[in-house]
Formats: C-alpha cells, structure tokens, sequence
C-alpha cells in the first residue's frame, strides 16, 4: 500500500515524457514552420534561413526539443504563429467551454453506464448484451451528433442545432446550448465505458457472497448498492478515466458539428493552419487528462488492495 | 402441531436452454419437526435441485416443471420466490466464508439473515455458536480466522429463527469443530422447524437425519472388482526411474526434495497426496515440461535428459502426459481426430491416411467411436478428457503420466478409462496415475504417497468406514 | 448462433450495397436533380441536397471509399498487431519488451492528433491507415500477447511439445490457430476504429473533400439544412451506424465463440 502514489506518478511522468516526444516528432512533420507561417511567404531563401538560425530553428530535432520542454517546465508553452498571442492564453480562453462541456457530458455519462454495465454484466451468459452495447459503442460519434441535430433541431426544432457562444458569455449562461452537445458526448462514452465495465460487473456478479445473496432471496436493489457496488468503484473509476481521455477526441468532433468554440475545436483549426505550438499544447493538455486519470485509478486501487 | 406440512416439492424438473433434461421430475416433502438429508454421488444434481426448490437456478437452467408450496401454499416463480427465500429460509451455502460481503462488518452480516433479527437476536445466534459477539460485532471477513467466518455464516442463516433451514453440504463447508456445534444446534431446534441437509457424507447424514433421500442412480462401490487382481503382466524391469529429483519453483522453495520412483513396464501405480503437495509438478519433471533442477532420470536403463527440448525424437515418444484440466487440453481450432492423428503423423511418422486410420481406432477405443469429426467445443469435459488420452496414445508411449484424469468424467465414463488403463497395463504400458480418488487407488499395483516433497509407500486399500453407518434410505420418487 | 448469424448477414449486406452501391445509384450522384434541400418524395427517394443532388444516389455512392480504406487499415492494424502479439507473448526476450514499450508509449499519443497530422501531410486514406495502424496495432498486441501467454500454458500446447514439436510450429500450428475468434473479433473493433477516424477526418474537413460522394462528408454539407430535409444527413448517419454497428456485434459474437470453446 506504501509507495502507491510515488510509483504510479514516476510512471506518469514517464509516459507524459514520451507523449511530449511523440507529439514533438508529429507535430514537426507538418509541413512549413514559425518561420515560413510568420513571413507570410513574403521572404528569399537566405532571409528564411537567417531567421531559422536566429530563432534556433535550424538546430537538431533533440535541441529543439528540449528547449521546448524546457520553457514548457516554465509554465511557457510559447507563441501562437497564427495571431501572435501567447499559447497559454489562447487555451486559458477555450478551456471553460471544454470543461463545462465533458463536465456535463460526463454527469449523463457515469450514471448512465453504471444502470448499462449492471445489465450487460448479467446478462453475460444469455450474450446478447455485449453485443448491443457493443454496436450501440460502435456507432461514430459523427453520427451521434448528426442525429441529435437532424432529431431535435431540425426535425422537432426544441433546441439550437449550432452553439455559438456569445463573446465572452461563460457557456452556463445558455443551458439549452449544452444539452445537444453533452448528451451526443454522453451517449456513445456511456456504452463504451459499459462495455469495458461489464467484465468487472460479471465477475462481482459471480463472487460466492453475491451468489449467497441471491439464494439468501435479498432484494435485487439491496445486491446491487450494498453488496456490488463497493467492490466495482476501482474498476469504475478507471473506466471513468479512460473515457475522460475519450472525451478529448470526441468533444474535438462534436465541437466542430455544433460550432462551439472550445479546445477541440482550437486543436483542429491550428492543425488546419500548421499552427504548431497550440497544437503541442491542446494535444499535451489531452495526454495531461488521460494520463492523470490513470494515476488515481492505480491509486484508488492499490490504496484498496 | 409436528404433522403441519412444511415443504413440499411436487415433480419439479430442471431443464437446460437446448431442452436437455438436468434434473428429471423429483418429489420429495420435509415436514417441520424432521431433519431430511439429500444424498447422492457429486454432480448427480443435489446442488441443482437445491436451487430450483429456492426458484434461484443458474443463468441456463430453467425449472421445466412442477411446484414447489410452503405449508400448503404454492411458492410462485419469481418475485414471491424471492420473498419467501428473503423470510423464511435460512441457508447455508458450501462456501460459508465466501458468502460474507468481505466490506461488511460482522452484526451486518447477521442483520440480513432471514426475518432481519435485531441485535439481540444477533448477539444471542453469535454466542450459542461459541463466539464472542462483543469482539467479533465489528470485525470484518478479512479479520476472521477461516473458522469463525463459517460460524457467523451460519449464525446468519440461524439468527432470525428460519422455519425452514437448508444447509448445503456441511460437512465440507465446514470444520469438525463448527460442525459439531451446527450437529447440536440442529438437534436443539429440530421441533421448531424444518431442515434440509444436503451431503455425499454417510456418516453425517446418517448421524443427523430422520430420513435419507438419494438421488440419482447407482453410485460407485468402493473396492470395486478387480482391485488387485490385476496381477501377473508387471515385469520387474524399470522403464522410467527417477532419483533424487529436486524441483522447485522460482520464488518459492523445492517443491519436490529429493524424490525418486522406479515405475516398470505393464505397472498402474498412483500417487495420492495432498493438493499443492507437488504431485502435478512430479509428473511435469517426468516430462520434461518442468525441467528438474537435479537429480537423474533414466528411460529404459538410458540417461533421459531433464528438459524437454533435449530429448530425443524416441524419447519424446515414449513419455506422454494427459494434463489435469480437460478445458485447454484440446486446441478449440481443430476437430478431435485431427489433434489425434497429428500426435500420430509427428510422433510415430505415420502417413496422413494412416494416421487418420489410427486417430479413428484410439478414440473408439476410449470409447467415442466417431468423435473425430467434432470440434472440442462440442465435446464434454469428461469427453475432451478422453479425447485427451487418444492423443496421447497416438504417440505409441512406452510410459503414461496422468494428471487426474478421472475427475472430471462421471461413473460410467471413469470405468471405461480405467478397464483402458488395465488393458494398455496388460500390453506392457507404464502408468503413473495422479489421484485424490480413492477408489481409483483401489484399482492400482501400488500406491505411492507424496508428502514433504517425498514418495512412500502408499497406505493400501483402506475401506470406506462410513459404509455401515447408512440410515434407513429412501428413493425419491421419480 | 442464430444472433451471430444475423449480425454477420447485416455486416455482409451493409459491406456490399456500400462498396457496390455506387452501381446501383438510380441517378448521378454528382448531377443537380432538383431544387435544394427538397423533401424525400419530391424529388428522388430521399429527396436533394444543399446543391439540389440527389441524396438516395450520393448514399449510395458515398460508402464504397470509406469502407474499402477501413477494410485495408482494419487488416493492416491487425496483422501487425497479431504479428507482435505473439512474438511479445511467446517470448520474454529484449526484442519483445522493446516492442511492448513501444506499444505503450503509441498508445499514450493521442490518436485523433496522429490522424490530424498525418492527414496535414499525406491524403487522407493514408492518414487513416496510419492512424489506426499506431492507435490499434498496440491493443491488439496486447489482447493477443496476454492470450499468447495463456496460451504457452494450455494443454493442447504443452501436449505438442510433448510429441516434439518446436517453436515455430507450435505457434503458427496451435497458438494462432486457436486465437481465431479473438483475432477475427479484434479485426472487426480495428475496422470500427478505422470507420470512426475516418469519418470524423472528413467530417472535421480533413478527409473526403467536396464535391466527392462521401457519408460523413455528407453530414457535414447537410446539417445546416437538416430542417429541410433532415433525410440529407439521417441517411447517411444511418448508413454509416449500420456497418460500424454490425461489425462491432459480429465481433463481441466472435470473441464470444472463443471464450466458450476454451472455458466450457
């Protein structure tokens, strides 16, 4: 039980070192760079070359790697080459939006998955349920968000189909505009994280004191909350996290289809303009998320164990 | 009063999703005031029929037929079921430690036992069991010591003063101690209520029932035919020896110490001992499979190395092992005569046809004539077992080694492996058969015993001494 | 079985009218029909899209690209996945752990981010081979590395070893044959991966570009009219839920198949 934490974030650390160097790699295939996006074209060759090695642009992959990391450590993640603006600041004004947004997404989502593994978990043996909850979790977010806005925008006409947020609005002033997002974010993640969950859910549902229960004739509800539940928190909250990493993709898509301006959205616009320090930055941020979340579910369970 | 009826079951039958019948139509009736034991050979169906009196069988399982009615009420399937369980039974299931929700404190484990006791009711059911309510009241599972956890589990099932009791064999569930108390106990309480005892133990059932109910059919007689008398094909050369093995397993110590064995040609010995006593990792040393850290192995007089890749084509053919567990022992992508008959093309080079031939004739001669064609997934356990022991046939062995081969066939099947084994013994075949079963042991030229790492003499062929302690038996009706 | 059967039927037929279904288009799916955005009946089936094509065609049309580069990185995923899987499972040298850690630190790069870039860099069936090559690969080498090691141990192996068979052998002949459900099954999750990346490429602008017949594509034109004609993105959306769907299903069957033919 000792030595959980320190050892599950040496391993953190380690997998956040690689995720940089990886992203770093990526994002320095994209084709043009500050320099070259900073002149706007309007620059020889020499004046290109001039200005790479004033900038140490031209130095080694490892090089620049590491003074990246190294003002990264420094709380500075740069300079956007788009419009100038310090990168902090630009992810500073998008990361409410996104929050809010997997923040609701993931109070439909937990509850929703909990009813959905508890089904499918028992009814592993007669098989159809893995098999709904599968292709229910199959189906592409794209289509989710389609359809929530083709349903109830466009057919029904009960809620926005585009949410725009006002300048400068926090994005809980206008509720309406969360619900189409958070429930198409919601629904897939919940039958995927079902899907993983159920494994566990079967396994609790087959210990000997839950079997005893069932002969012993106590309510269904009763197994379920007091004899159940306690023991599926570790894997629960695992599942949470992989799906909280989920979310970062998924919101990026369903961002994009219903025009709201937060972190997914940033990270495929900068991807689109080759703005190279946001997308190391938004894509970090991610790998920050999933990773963490992998922490406190080694945690939880060895501090259970 | 002691003539109220209690339960009665009423031709109730078990059926399997395919439609195959599990249980067939049985019938039995506990009054209050009696103690009715449920005997029976394991998997002849008393767990089953136990669950489908309480309307609680496994998913697959459904109960085909009959009723089941508590003092001349009928318990209806499903939510009354449930109910009926929740207020009226207690029950003692064969793994009372393990039915104890491990996060829950010991008064609320006993607080949901039938009919909710209060704590008094607790407290009183923890001390007639010879526990200390005031140290235990709080304890949890995990700080029980294995005893205790199977008192409070039955403290739980008795606290709230069940009018029906069941109690699925006890005498494995639970320890001589705790078994004494439940025997007393149940004496005690007999008038007040009715109990079902579920046992394959004579002895117990005979000492606590009023009546002895058997179900399924003829169960194996202990010493059977042929015990001993096998005599006259065990020649005295040795074809596998083994001296001084040492084996160990990394990060624990040797399991085996020093153990040696001399089997010779057309012998059927067995070794007994105690689970994780090291029986399986002597017939995986012999093999090869668990290579030995010293000690020396010779096959027919010659020096047989101890890691498998080392051995010599000849070698490898002439030592087989049928592994213990008949789920993984066949590949799932092939048909039975296939795995057969590849054993034969490797081992023997036989041609393909031949060794088709061959596969066909060894799974007759276990008895599945005709089973080459179906994938393992199709065949049962005890099926797979002998599908298991054609293949290691095929290779035309000089020594067997078999890993409780017998467990998981039913009666029948049992007898054909062993008139088999009897049979290659005859044609000069070495068997080395691992075993707990003691009437399997009878049928054997010598038994061996492993204990602290080392082989003895075995302890011959005692006779079952609960046999004369039978009760009155009856045969519930069809 | 008769489920699996289903689901494998409605795999097949999904599979076939999207690659063969360009053929059987009633009309152009490129040429103006009709006004826009009008109303299934009005013009064609399903009615017309922003540019006034017909939608019933362009559904059709629109799945064939889609799902034949899904198939392709579906089976390049999983062969490289199955390849490492069994060399990580069967062998505990420096090669297989080099390899897991390499598993790892890809799996821990966000995979919609590799699609983005490579799809920055490369067209865009590239980028999606690419993406569900390095975010797939390393789960199924896992899931096939962890049923390899089971695998070392079972009986049916160690039997054949006992007949003297060797390395090799052993796993071209036993191991990987009895890990056919799995594979199958974790082939059908790839192509699942592999129809999500790529519709949210094309769908995020990435992928399929205008004036091509593609589903997700589709969903993008026709959302702002999804009031008009809510058939221009229901269509599609459905179609392209149907084979991501039924795949996923045939997989859990498949997996299924293996659980219960080496546990009962």
């Amino acid at each position: 039980m000792t030595g959980v934490l320190p050892r599950a974030c040496a391993r953190a650390a380690l997998v956040l070192f690689a995720v940089a160097a990886g992203v770093f790699l990526l994002t320095d295939v994209l084709p043009g760079d500050a320099v070259l996006a900073r002149t706007r074209g309007g620059a020889g060759a020499a004046e290109l070359a001039r200005l790479r090695a004033e900038s140490g642009m031209d130095g080694p992959i490892w090089e620049r790697f590491a003074r990246w990391g190294w003002s990264l450590l420094h709380g500075d993640a740069g300079t956007s080459l788009l419009s100038d603006r310090p990168v902090s600041t630009l992810v500073g004004e998008r990361l409410p939006a996104t929050l809010t947004l997997a923040a609701c997404a993931l109070a439909v989502t937990v509850p929703l998955l909990l009813v959905l593994s508890w089904w499918a978990g028992g009814l592993a043996a007669r098989s159809y349920g893995g098999g709904i909850l599968a292709a229910a979790a199959a189906i592409p977010q794209v289509v989710v968000a389609a359809a929530a806005v083709a349903v109830f925008s466009g057919l029904l006409g009960w809620l926005p189909g585009v949410s725009l947020l006002p300048i400068g609005a926090p994005p809980w002033h206008e509720p309406a505009l969360l619900v189409l997002p958070a429930l198409s974010l919601a629904l897939p993640s919940a039958a995927y994280g079902a899907g993983l969950l159920s494994g566990s859910v079967a396994d609790v549902r087959t210990l000997p004191h839950v079997g005893d229960a069932i002969l012993r004739g106590v309510p269904r509800w009763r197994i379920a909350t007091r004899h159940a539940l306690p023991l599926l928190w570790a894997p629960a909250i695992r599942v949470v996290a992989v799906i909280a990493g989920g979310l970062i993709a998924a919101t990026t898509v369903v961002e994009t289809v219903f025009g709201y301006t937060g972190l997914g959205e940033l990270l495929v616009s900068s991807v689109a303009a080759r703005d190279v320090p946001v997308v190391q930055a938004v894509a970090l941020l991610g790998a920050v998320v999933v990773v963490t979340g992998g922490v406190l579910a080694d945690v939880l369970r060895g501090v259970r164990a | 009063m002691n003539d109220a009826p209690g339960l009665t079951v009423d031709g109730i039958a078990v059926h399997d999703t395919a439609g195959n019948v599990v249980l067939p139509a049985t019938s039995l009736r506990v009054d209050r005031g009696e103690i009715v034991a449920i005997t029976g050979p394991s998997g002849c169906g008393k767990s089953t029929l136990l669950r489908a009196i309480l309307d609680a069988l496994p998913d697959g399982l459904t109960r085909a037929e009959g009723a089941v009615s508590w003092r001349s009420e009928t318990v209806h399937s499903g939510r009354p079921a449930r109910r009926w369980r929740r207020h009226t039974v207690g029950f003692l299931g064969q793994d009372p430690a393990g039915a104890l929700n491990p996060a829950h404190p010991v008064h609320r484990l006993v607080a949901e036992g039938p009919g909710a006791p209060g704590p008094f009711a607790i407290r009183s059911a923890l001390e007639r069991l010879g526990l200390d309510a005031d140290e235990l009241w709080r304890r949890r599972p995990g700080q029980l010591s294995g005893g205790q956890a199977q008192r409070v589990a039955f403290a739980r099932a008795m606290a709230g003063d069940p009018e029906l009791l069941i109690l699925d064999e006890p005498t494995s569930a639970l320890d001589t101690g705790t078994l004494g108390l439940v025997v007393d106990l149940l004496a005690a309480r007999r008038a007040r209520c009715a109990t079902i005892v579920v046992s394959h133990d004579r002895a117990f059932t005979g000492r606590v029932a009023d009546r002895v109910l058997r179900l399924g059919g003829h169960d194996r007689s202990p010493g059977s035919p042929g015990s001993g008398s096998r005599g006259g094909t065990v020649s005295g050369d040795a074809v596998l020896s083994a001296s001084r093995l040492v084996v160990g397993h990394p990060g624990r110590g040797p399991v085996l110490e020093g153990t040696s064995l001399d089997l010779c040609r057309g012998e059927l010995a067995v070794v007994l001992g105690e689970s994780g006593g090291g029986k399986t990792t002597l017939l995986r040393a012999l093999a090869g499979l668990h290579p030995a850290a010293s000690g020396e192995l010779r096959l027919d007089g010659g020096h047989l190395p101890a890691r498998l890749g080392e051995r010599t084509r000849r070698q490898l053919r002439a030592v087989q092992l049928i592994a213990q567990n008949p789920a993984d022992a066949l590949n799932p992508a092939y048909r039975a005569g296939t795995s057969v008959a590849r054993t034969a093309r490797v081992a023997r080079g036989l041609s393909r046809s031949a060794a088709r031939a061959h596969a066909s004739e060894l799974l007759t001669a276990v008895g599945l004539p005709g089973a080459d064609r179906h994938f393992p997934r199709e065949l049962s356990g005890g099926q797979r077992q002998r599908v298991a022991i054609a293949r290691a046939l095929a290779a035309g062995p000089d020594v067997l080694l078999a890993d409780e081969i017998t467990s998981a066939l039913d009666e029948e099947a049992v007898l054909g492996v062993l008139g088999l084994l009897d049979d290659l013994c005859g044609n000069g075949l070495a068997v080395l058969l691992v075993t707990h079963d003691r009437d399997v042991a009878a049928r054997a030229d010598r038994t061996l015993r492993l204990r602290g790492g080392r082989l003895d003499a075995g302890p011959g062929n005692t006779t079952d001494r609960s046999e004369d302690t039978v009760a009155a038996h009856d045969t519930i009706a069809p | 079985m008769s489920r699996f059967l289903a689901a494998t039927g409605v795999l097949g037929a999904v599979v076939a009218l999207a690659v063969l279904g360009g053929h059987v288009a009633p009309r152009d799916p490129s040429a103006v029909v009709g006004p826009p955005y009008s109303a299934p009946g009005e013009t064609g089936l399903l009615g017309t899209d922003g540019l006034g094509r017909d939608v019933l065609s362009r559904v059709l049309a629109g799945g064939s690209d889609l799902v034949l580069v899904s198939l392709l990185a579906a089976l390049a995923a999983t062969t490289i996945g199955v390849a490492g899987g069994l060399l990580t499972g069967w062998s505990d040298g420096w090669t297989a752990r080099s390899l897991i850690s390499a598993a790892d630190v890809l799996l821990a790069v966000p995979q919609l981010l590799i699609a983005l870039v490579a799809a920055v860099a490369m067209p865009g069936p590239a980028a999606v081979v690419i993406a569900t090559v390095c975010g797939g690969s390393p789960l199924t080498l896992r899931v096939v590395r962890d049923a390899t090691r089971l695998t070392r141990g079972a009986g049916f192996v160690e039997a054949a070893r006992c007949r003297g068979e060797r390395g090799p052998v052993l796993l071209t002949r036993e191991v990987l044959p009895s890990l056919t459900g799995l594979v199958t099954a974790d082939a059908g999750m790839r192509f699942v991966m592999a129809i999500q990346l790529a519709s949210a490429l094309s769908l995020l602008g990435f992928g399929a570009q205008p004036p091509e017949a593609d589903w997700a594509l589709m969903i993008r034109e026709n959302l702002p009219g999804s009031g008009l004609n809510a058939a221009g993105v229901l269509a599609p959306a459905l179609v392209l839920a149907a084979v991501a769907g039924a795949a996923a299903a045939t997989a859990a069957h498949a997996g299924r198949r293996t659980n219960t033919g080496r546990l009962a």
